[in-house]
Formats: C-alpha cells, sequence, structure tokens
C-alpha cells in the first residue's frame, strides 16, 4: 500500500470517530433530500395549478356561451373572455426553482390592452419570497461550503495542535502527500455526497438524459472543488484550528453574502432600470385617452398599422368595439419604447451579473444552475415575449370578427388560439458559470500549491 | 570511518536570535550523544535541523552520509525521532497509531509483530488495543519508542525525552536506549537531565547560547563532576 | 469584583487587534449599509412620491367625463417607503409598489423589486438589519467564544477563582464587559441612523419615528444579550477553544441560515394558498349571484329599478330623479367588494398561517424573534404591507362609490352627459398614512415576549450552568 491509501484509509478511520462530523454529513445528507423533496412538490404545485387554468377559462367561456345563447358581438366575447399564458417549467426547475416563486408563472389575458396585464403579480406571501426556497440548489451552493468548512478547517491544524504532526513529519512522508491524501478524503465525501444528491434530485425530477446533466454535475463538482480549494489555501497558510475556521467563515461570508449585496448595489447603479410605474401611468394615459380622441384620429392611425381592415365601414356610433380595441392597442403602441427599455434594463442588468460572476463562484454557481434550469430572469422575459406573441395572435383571432362584424358563434370558441410555453435553458450563461468556476478553481489550487511550495509545513 | 550522523559547521539564524553558531559533530553508531543545555541554548534547534524540519542558515548536517536539506525524505527511513511529549491519535488504539507510523516508513506488519514491537517497548499487552486518549505520558512514549524500533532506525532523536516521566519509567526508558545502542543504533538525545545524561550517555554535550563548549565522554567524569561542570558553564 | 473583570475584559477586548480589525470591518459595514439603504430609500421614496403626485394631477385634470369613465380610467396608489425602512427593508423587496386603482375590481400591487432584479436579490440585502442581525452575532462569537477556555488553558481562572471570586461574578463580568465593546461598534451606526432620520424628519412624524427606533435599539440590545450571554456560557461549558468556536458557528449557521428558510417552507407547505386566478374565479363567481353593474339585463337590477319607482312614487324610469345605473353601480359595486374583502382577508389568514411556524420559532431561535420585531417596528413586515393594501382598497371603493353617486345623482339618461371637468379637483387624492407604533406593537408582542424569554431564561439557566461547571 502506497503511503498515500494508507493515509487515505487513516482519515476513513479519523471521520469516523469524529462522530459531530459523521452527524453533520448526515444531517446535510437529510437536508439535500429535502431540498430535492421541496423543490419537486413546490413545480408539481405549480404545475398542477398551471393545469387547473385551462379548467377556469373553460368556466368562464360556460358562463358567456349563457349570457350571450346566439351569435354574439365579439368585441363583447373578447372584453369578457379571459384566457391564460401558461410557463410551464422545465423538469429542472425542481432542483432550482429560481424566480419562479417571485415572477408570475401565468399571466390572464383578455383582449384589452397587453401592457395593463403583462406584469399582474401572482399571489405570494412576502414574508416566505423573504426567507426564499430551500431546493437543492441552495443546498449545494449555500450549505455544501458550510460541510466543506466544518469537514477542514481544521485540515492540517488538527494534527499539529495534537501534537503528532512531528511524529508523521518525521516519517519519509512529503507534507504534500498527507496534505494531498486528506483534501482527496474530504474532496471524495463532499462530491460523492453532492453528485450523489443531484444524481437522486435529476432522477427524481425526471429530467431529461442529455448534455445538460453532465453539466450541471460539472457545475455542481467544479464548485465542491473550489471550496476545497480555499481550505486547501487556509490549510497551507498554516494558522491554527480557530483562525483557519475565522478566515474560512469569513471567505464563505463575502463569497455568499457581501460580494453579492454590493453587487447588487453597484448593478442597481451602473443600469437604473427605468421603474415600471413610468410604463403603466403613461399606457392608462395613452389608453384612456383613447374615448377622448377623435374616433377617425385613432381609426387612421390603427389602420396605417392593419391597413387590410382600412376599407371598413366609418365609425359613426358612440360605441364601437372595433374603435374600443383599436385604442387598446393603440395604447399598448404608445408605452412600446417603455416597456422595450424596462425589460432591456432588467436584461442588462442580468447580464452585467453573469458576466462579473467571476467575482463569487457561489454567485456564478446559482446563476448557472437558474439559467440551466429556466427559472431565471431571462426565462421569464422569454415566458412574456411569448405572452405577448399569444396576445397578438389573440388580437388577430379576434379582429376579423370585429371589423368584418363577423358574430361569435359558440363553435368559436374551440377556434381560440391556445399558447404553451416551457421554460428555455439558458445553456450560454451556463457555460460561461462554467468557466468562471473553472478559473475559481484554477486560481485557489495554484494560490495552494504554491503556498505550500513558498513554505515548509511546520510541525509543529 | 563513516558517521551516522554528523554536522558540518551548522548554523542558524532566526530573525530575532543566533541559535546555533557552527556545530561541529560526528556520532558513530552505537554512540550515545547527550547534549545538555538550557532552555533556549540551541537543543531543539539542533534537532529539528536533523530532521530536516527547519533549514540551515549555513553549513550542513548529514544523516548516514546524506545531506539532510537536499535529502529530506530520504534520511527520515533511517531517523526516528521521540519529541518530550509523544502525542498521538487518541481516537486510535496503541496498535493502530503505531500501524500508521510504521506502514508510512514503509513497514507493513500484522498485529502480531506490532505487538511484539510494542511488548519490546515495554507497552502492557492489556493496553494495546486501548484508545490513547486513556494513556499516560509513558505509555504514549513507548509507543514512540516502539515506531522507532519498527522501522529499524539507525539514529534516534530525542528531545527533552525523560521529563515528566516518573523514576520507574524513566528508568526503563534509560534500559531501552541502552538495549538500542548495544544493537548499534546511535542516539542523539537533548536533556536537562545530568544524572541520566551520565547514566546513559557514551558522551556529552554543553550548549550554551547556540554554542557546543565542552564535549566530554562520560567515563572521563563522575556524576557530581558533571554537574559542576555544567553549572561552571552556565553561570 | 464584577466591575474589575468587566473592565478586564473591555480593555483586553480593545487591545485585541483582531477584534478591532472585525469590528471595523462591521462597523464600516454598517454605516455603508445606512447610508447605502438610506440613499436607496430616497431614491425608491422620491420616485415613487413623485408618481403619486403625477397621478393625483392626472387625476384632477381630467376633461369633463361621465364618473363611470373616470371611475374605470381609476388611479393608482404607490406604496410610501416606511421612514425607518432603510434600517431594514424587511419584505419590502419582495411586495410591489404600484396597485392600480379602478372599478370593479381590485389589482395586485405589481413591480417589487425582486421582479426586476433577478436571483442576485436571493443572496439577501446589505442593509443595517442584516449586519445587525446575522454579522454582529459573529463578531460577538469570534469575540466571546474563548471567554472562559483560553482563561482555563492560561490557568488564569484558577488564579481568579483563587481570589474569591465566583464562576458566576467571572461570567457576568465578562458578559459586561463584552457588551461595553459591542455597544461601541454598534452604537455609532444607530446614532447615524438616528440624525440622519431626525435631519430629514418631519417634526409631526418626530415622536413616532423616534419611539420606533428607540425600540428598534432596545430590541437588538435584548438580541446581542442574549447573543453575548450565549456564547460566554458555551465558552464557560467547553473544553477547547476549538470546541467552542465550532459549536458557536453551528448554532449560527442553523439560527441564521437554516431554521429560517425551514420553517418558511413547511409553513407554505402545510398551508398551501390558492392562486390569483383561482382567486379571481372564486370571487367573480360569487360576484354574479350580486349586481353586474354593466349587465341591463340582470335580474336585479329589475327588482331596484322597481324599488326605486315605489320609492319616489313614478311611473317610468325616465321621471326618477337618480340614475339607476348609478345606483346599480353602486350596488355592484359594494357587493363585489365584500366578496372580495372576505377571500383577500381568508387569503391574508392564510399567509399568517404560514408564517406561524416561522414566527413560533422565534421562541427556539433569537434570530427568528428579532427579524420579525426589527421588520414591524421599523414598518416593513406583513402587517404594515396588509395596512397599505387595505388603505388602497378602501380608498379606490370610496373612490368609485363617490363616483357612482355622482352618476346617480345625474338623473335618468346620465349616460350621454359628462361632468365638469372641475368636478375630479374635489375629490381628495390617496394620501396614505402608515400607523402608529402603537398599531404595530400588538402583533409585536409575540417576537418581544419570545426574546424577553431568552433574556431572563438564558442568564438564568445559562448562569446556573456556568456556575455548575467543573474546572
Amino acid at each position: 500500500m502506497s503511503q498515500f491509501s494508507i493515509l487515505l484509509h487513516y482519515e476513513w478511520r479519523h471521520f469516523r470517530a469524529a462522530r459531530g462530523l459523521v452527524l453533520l454529513t448526515s444531517l446535510l445528507l437529510v437536508v439535500g433530500l429535502y431540498g430535492i423533496y421541496y423543490g419537486t412538490t413546490e413545480v408539481a404545485r405549480q404545475r398542477r395549478h398551471l393545469a387547473e387554468l385551462p379548467a377556469l377559462t373553460r368556466h368562464s367561456e360556460a358562463e358567456l356561451r349563457r349570457k350571450f345563447a346566439g351569435p354574439a358581438d365579439a368585441g363583447e366575447i373578447g372584453y369578457y373572455h379571459y384566457t391564460f399564458a401558461r410557463h410551464q417549467p422545465s423538469p429542472w426547475a425542481s432542483l432550482a426553482l429560481g424566480q419562479r416563486d417571485v415572477n408570475p408563472y401565468y399571466l390572464k389575458l383578455r383582449l384589452l390592452g397587453l401592457q395593463g396585464q403583462l406584469y399582474a403579480s401572482e399571489n405570494v406571501n412576502p414574508t416566505k419570497v423573504l426567507s426564499g426556497n430551500f431546493d437543492l440548489a441552495f443546498v449545494l451552493v449555500y450549505l455544501f461550503p458550510l460541510l466543506i468548512i466544518a469537514l477542514c478547517f481544521n485540515m492540517l491544524s488538527h494534527e499539529r495542535e495534537l501534537g503528532i504532526l512531528p511524529l508523521l513529519l518525521a516519517q519519509p512522508l512529503r507534507p504534500g502527500v498527507l496534505v494531498a491524501a486528506k483534501l482527496t478524503f474530504r474532496g471524495g465525501l463532499v462530491l460523492g455526497l453532492a453528485l450523489g444528491l443531484s444524481a437522486v434530485g435529476l432522477a427524481w425530477a425526471g429530467v431529461p438524459l442529455d448534455g445538460r446533466v453532465a453539466l450541471w454535475l460539472a457545475l455542481v463538482g467544479l464548485y465542491c472543488l473550489f471550496w476545497l480549494g480555499v481550505a486547501l489555501v487556509v490549510a497551507a497558510w498554516q494558522r491554527s484550528s480557530a483562525v483557519n475556521a475565522v478566515a474560512l467563515l469569513g471567505a464563505w461570508l463575502l463569497l455568499l453574502v457581501l460580494v453579492p449585496s454590493l453587487l447588487q448595489v453597484c448593478v442597481a447603479a451602473a443600469h437604473p432600470v427605468p421603474q415600471g410605474l413610468a410604463l403603466t401611468m403613461q399606457q392608462r394615459e395613452a389608453i384612456h385617452g383613447g374615448w377622448d380622441r377623435p374616433k377617425t384620429a385613432t381609426m387612421t392611425r390603427f389602420f396605417a398599422r392593419y391597413p387590410q381592415y382600412r376599407d371598413t365601414a366609418t365609425i359613426r356610433e358612440r360605441f364601437a368595439w372595433r374603435w374600443y380595441y383599436a385604442f387598446q392597442y393603440l395604447g399598448d403602441q404608445s408605452v412600446a419604447p417603455l416597456a422595450a427599455a424596462y425589460t432591456q434594463g432588467q436584461q442588462q442588468r442580468h447580464a452585467l451579473v453573469a458576466h462579473l460572476g467571476w467575482l463569487s463562484p457561489a454567485l456564478s454557481a446559482q446563476t448557472s444552475l437558474n439559467a440551466l434550469a429556466g427559472t431565471d430572469l431571462p426565462a421569464h422575459l422569454a415566458f412574456q415575449r411569448s405572452a405577448t406573441r399569444y396576445h397578438d395572435a389573440l388580437r388577430a383571432f379576434y379582429y376579423p370578427f370585429l371589423f368584418k362584424k363577423i358574430p361569435f358563434t359558440h363553435a368559436d370558441y374551440a377556434r381560440l388560439p391556445t399558447h404553451a410555453f416551457a421554460s428555455p435553458a439558458d445553456l450560454g450563461t451556463a457555460a460561461r458559470g462554467l468557466w468562471q468556476l473553472l478559473g475559481g478553481v484554477g486560481a485557489v489550487y495554484l494560490l495552494g500549491w504554491a503556498l505550500l511550495r513558498g513554505r515548509a509545513v511546520a510541525p509543529r | 570511518m563513516s558517521y551516522i550522523l554528523e554536522a558540518k559547521d551548522l548554523r542558524k539564524q532566526y530573525p530575532d536570535k543566533l541559535a546555533l553558531k557552527g556545530l561541529n559533530l560526528q556520532l558513530a553508531p552505537g554512540e550515545v550523544f547527550c547534549l545538555l543545555g538550557q532552555n533556549g541554548a540551541g537543543k531543539s534547534t539542533t534537532i529539528n535541523l536533523f530532521l530536516g524540519f527547519i533549514e540551515p542558515t549555513a553549513g550542513a548536517a548529514f544523516i548516514n552520509g546524506l545531506e539532510v536539506a537536499s535529502n529530506a525524505l530520504k534520511i527520515k527511513q533511517y531517523l526516528a525521532y521521540i519529541p518530550e511529549n509523544v502525542l498521538l491519535y487518541p481516537h486510535l488504539t496503541g496498535l493502530e497509531n503505531l500501524s500508521l507510523l510504521s506502514s508510512l516508513a514503509g513497514f507493513k506488519y500484522r498485529e502480531s509483530e506490532l505487538r511484539d514491537y510494542l511488548g519490546q517497548a515495554g507497552l502492557p499487552a492489556e493496553a494495546m488495543a486501548r484508545r490513547v486518549g486513556t494513556y499516560s505520558k509513558g505509555m504514549r512514549q513507548k509507543v514512540g519508542i516502539a515506531s522507532a524500533v519498527a522501522k529499524h532506525a539507525q539514529v534516534l532523536l530525542l528531545d527533552e525525552p525523560t521529563s515528566g516521566l516518573d523514576p520507574k519509567a524513566s528508568n526503563e526508558f534509560s534500559e531501552l536506549l541502552r538495549q538500542l545502542s548495544g544493537q548499534g543504533t546511535a542516539v542523539f538525545m537533548a536533556t536537562h537531565d545530568i544524572f541520566r545524561a551520565k547514566e546513559v550517555g557514551t558522551r556529552v554535550g554543553i550548549m550554551r547560547e547556540g554554542e557546543l563548549v565542552d564535549v566530554r565522554p562520560t567515563t572521563a567524569l563522575n556524576t557530581n563532576e558533571l554537574e559542576q561542570l555544567y553549572l561552571t558553564y552556565m553561570q | 469584583m464584577l466591575t474589575s473583570i468587566a473592565q478586564k475584559e473591555f480593555i483586553s477586548t480593545l487591545r485585541d487587534r483582531r477584534f478591532v480589525g472585525l469590528s471595523l470591518l462591521v462597523l464600516g459595514l454598517l454605516l455603508a449599509a445606512t447610508l447605502v439603504g438610506r440613499r436607496g430609500y430616497a431614491a425608491l421614496q422620491q420616485e415613487r412620491a413623485a408618481a403619486q403626485h403625477t397621478v393625483n394631477e392626472q387625476f384632477a385634470h381630467q376633461p369633463g367625463r361621465h364618473p363611470h369613465r373616470v371611475a374605470h380610467y381609476g388611479s393608482f396608489a404607490f406604496r410610501p417607503k416606511s421612514g425607518l425602512s432603510f434600517l431594514d427593508v424587511g419584505i419590502d423587496s419582495f411586495t410591489g409598489a404600484a396597485v392600480y386603482l379602478e372599478a370593479h375590481q381590485q389589482n395586485s400591487v405589481n413591480f417589487s423589486p425582486a421582479q426586476q432584479a433577478g436571483s442576485l436579490i436571493r443572496f439577501g440585502e446589505l442593509t443595517v438589519a442584516f449586519v445587525l442581525q446575522a454579522l454582529v452575532p459573529l463578531l460577538i462569537i469570534f469575540l466571546c467564544f474563548s471567554a472562559f477556555t483560553e482563561e482555563r488553558e492560561t490557568g488564569t481562572l484558577r488564579l481568579l477563582l483563587s481570589q474569591g471570586a465566583t464562576m458566576r461574578q467571572i461570567a457576568w463580568g465578562k458578559i459586561r464587559g463584552y457588551s461595553q465593546a459591542v455597544a461601541l461598534v454598534v452604537g455609532p451606526a444607530l446614532g447615524l441612523a438616528a440624525a440622519l432620520l431626525f435631519a430629514a424628519g418631519s417634526p409631526a412624524r418626530g415622536l413616532d419615528l423616534g419611539l420606533r427606533l428607540g425600540l428598534f435599539g432596545l430590541g437588538y440590545a435584548a438580541y446581542f444579550f442574549v447573543v453575548i450571554v450565549g456564547a460566554v456560557v458555551v465558552s464557560a461549558r467547553q473544553q477547547h477553544a476549538r470546541s467552542a468556536l465550532v459549536l458557536l458557528l453551528g448554532c449560527w449557521m442553523l439560527g441564521c441560515v437554516i431554521l429560517p428558510k425551514i420553517t418558511a417552507n413547511l409553513g407554505a407547505h402545510f398551508y398551501p394558498a390558492t392562486t390569483k386566478a383561482q382567486l379571481d374565479a372564486e370571487v367573480h363567481a360569487e360576484t354574479q349571484r350580486g349586481i353586474d353593474g354593466h349587465n341591463p339585463h340582470d335580474a336585479h337590477v329589475a327588482a331596484i329599478t322597481a324599488a326605486l319607482l315605489r320609492k319616489y312614487h313614478v311611473a317610468s324610469e325616465k321621471e326618477l330623479p337618480v340614475s339607476v345605473n348609478g345606483i346599480v353601480m353602486a350596488e355592484g359595486e359594494a357587493y363585489s367588494s365584500r366578496v372580495y374583502q372576505a377571500h383577500f382577508a381568508a387569503l391574508n389568514r392564510t399567509y399568517a398561517r404560514q408564517n406561524a411556524l416561522a414566527d413560533w420559532a422565534g421562541w427556539l431561535n433569537p434570530y427568528q424573534a428579532i427579524r420579525p420585531l426589527s421588520m414591524g417596528l421599523v414598518g416593513s413586515d406583513f402587517a404594515h404591507y396588509v395596512h397599505f393594501q387595505q388603505a388602497a382598497e378602501a380608498y379606490r371603493y370610496q373612490l368609485v362609490q363617490r363616483l357612482n353617486g355622482l352618476q346617480t345623482r345625474m338623473g335618468y339618461g346620465d349616460k350621454e352627459r359628462r361632468l365638469g371637468a372641475a368636478t375630479w379637483q374635489n375629490i381628495a387624492p390617496f394620501a396614505y398614512q402608515a400607523p402608529p407604533v402603537g398599531w404595530a406593537l400588538p402583533a409585536l408582542l409575540g417576537p418581544a415576549l419570545a426574546l424577553l424569554a431568552w433574556v431572563i431564561g438564558l442568564s438564568w439557566l445559562g448562569l446556573k450552568l456556568v456556575e455548575r461547571t467543573p474546572l
């Protein structure tokens, strides 16, 4: 047996003897399984809610069928009929819930102005949302570093403080081999746990077996390796266990708390998002102004965009639905630049954060896992775009009824367009995160190696 | 004649003090050299230099003809080190600790062989499979000696080995050393204990402020004379 | 004796370079958080005030319109930030800023900062409350973990005891000394907060804000005291500094990271809330049993018309001095609003049940006692948010009903006519008055009592444990 495997064997014995650590590791295993359970039930609940939505639409249709027993004016139907744009979670969402609890996962749409409907919120308990989700990504990103810290804070200092280090180093044993064995044992334990939990989570969530599985495992593995590397640097620094614990916890605080929160302040300052407030206010002005503007002016502006309806009859009555929906549409158009600026601002912020992920591996890991699961801002913005297209389709469906004065019959309900949208994975962001993590891992191991090379391991 | 342990003009400069001022010393197999001196005289620095735990500022230490600084790993096959207080993994038994240390030195023993070594070092058989956490200082030291024997060390580096031992344990320890040196093991021992030095040593050296000020064969003087000599130097 | 031990701890703490470094860091973070928080607060506050001003102006300067058009035009309520919220943003990042107030329906409060921020916000925000709740305890742990272990290892503990001091006296002395050191770190930041507050604040709200800030400081003092006593007790009970540190850090992680999240998640798991779509559908279904103001064929309308004809002793709707439409609208609004209120209250009860687990956890975990207390005192907790929602809904209701009243008085044929532009200027705009501290206190009694129980219980039990510690 080589020295390395002897040491590995003894590390296992030391670990077994340290009941606190065994308890902590088992606790993390349990907590990880709970995270998977929580994430999957949460996504299952969202799926259930999404599945219930068509029933609500059907219910309202039934009501409209009763209300309008014969052929009806499509304007009436468009006003009362509602349908839903649904954001189906990918199976991956169970593992990293991301912003799915903050951003609405469905939108209730009517034929009215879209901008008034696009930013509606879902019922959320803010106190719960503030505490955040206990999903697998949280366990991996937040708690695994803490496990690594608990396992590694006395990686070399324990032997030194026990006083056995001089005896060990008086054997023909390279200090590097000792450190490597210790790190390998802990790495094996941590990686085994992290990847094992991931495998359980992936199976439980029922994700399709494609390249994303490898990407997830690589991200998780690299992130754990990063923290093991930080522990290596601290061990190579050769201070007492207490100082090591403080240093490692300081690193945890810095990378998981301080950098993200400071970054948030900086990003908000760098890209002030034009608030949605101005957007809704202006949209209301534009739409309600429609009532007061001359109908011909409104219709002329509308026909400029929809020339195919130019030849329809001039509106002489006090109220006509096609005029009503025309100024609803024009209201949306008038705030289009603001809406674009709003989403663009959000996108820019997100992109900046993704670019600055190298500042904190925790940040890049979380961002990448969320990107992989399609639960972050880009997925929501894509959903909003999809909902916008759906609204366009609804308008395209209703307009012929309105402008050509075709009566809306009961059979037409079935012809209404429907919507389906599944979270896309943001592979670009995830891949960038992988590189950032790789860089971080390289940096810490290089530093650790240099420190070990640069100063001999002091036996006392 | 080949020396098992040798120092050539060995110097060690710490940032705040010159700990060792050019030590020259040779030890032949079977010799027991006792280094006397006050705390801070440079005894531990000397041992650490022979162990390769620290690097000399100038000069060189040799074990078995190999320069320590450039053969840090190789020389550790020949030497064994027993610190003042032998500390071991408290949650492992004496047998397990010994197994770890000797297997790191490249010796893979069966349990019966390990028991033999521990028995030779004087550890009671009933204690061998007990956790080291329950051992006394003397018992731990016996595990340390067993590890030295088990790796067939040609030179033993001892740092204040008898301090804090009761007279019986101390006596047993001296007996063991005599046995080992009889088998050809060279012993380099830093100590305060003039009586022990006279008893087990073949030569004694007196060190003051990093300088080896006197070396005598123990046969040349009795204990009282040695104590007088020591006190003279310490004034 | 006690004083001299406290004095010794205080002085040696100040001479400890590590402590000075760490506390400078914490103090720096506190001051930065105060200033950043204040700036963020000012920016949001100004933005919302400007928005509120704009919509109020827009409302007042409407052209001549039919009142029901105005009811559909509606208004917005923007939630002003509470004056102290720069100390603790609480749930504000996850609650919306604006609610559209219109006839017939209650809209969600939209545009929360969290929706605009991406997942970065889930890492938490650097606020004074975060530093006080999570980082200062860490500082205390680093300060106190070796309080007894070091004295035991160096043997000075025996020396002190041989001088006639008791373990209890030594422990109290240490607690006092460390408390002084912590006060030195936290004090300046709270002072700065108070200065910022009263330099800008209006005197009318001054007393209320002062009281809130005072209680805020008091709450944190109790919290820190609990952490200091806990750390000193652990240090006394543990043989080695290392095990004391590991145990304390473990408690910190459990209390500040894991428990809050797990209790919140379990609460939501056990008491699922209905979705907005479901809620709307239920409200809609129930409203159907009432009056649909926009449906002239509604059976209720005929009944109301008949009753009016009887009341005014006239034969036809044309002769009525009031508009049937207006009355029907008002009836419909009253009914739907009642229905909505019932559902809204049920939803909030569900949330309260979800949060109950986390609230009870305050008895086990001081962090979960100070957190609701802190949010409640600065006015950024759920209760204050609901208060705003209710104020906005109350305003919406009275606005719509007032407009319905105007419509009613227009008499028959109101739909063909409009009211003059001057009418809208007489309608008071939405002005939100945050509730006074007295309103907030009853709800905070639970966490306050939990914290008090910790102070008393730990002082009693912990010190008893210290007394019984073998040397």
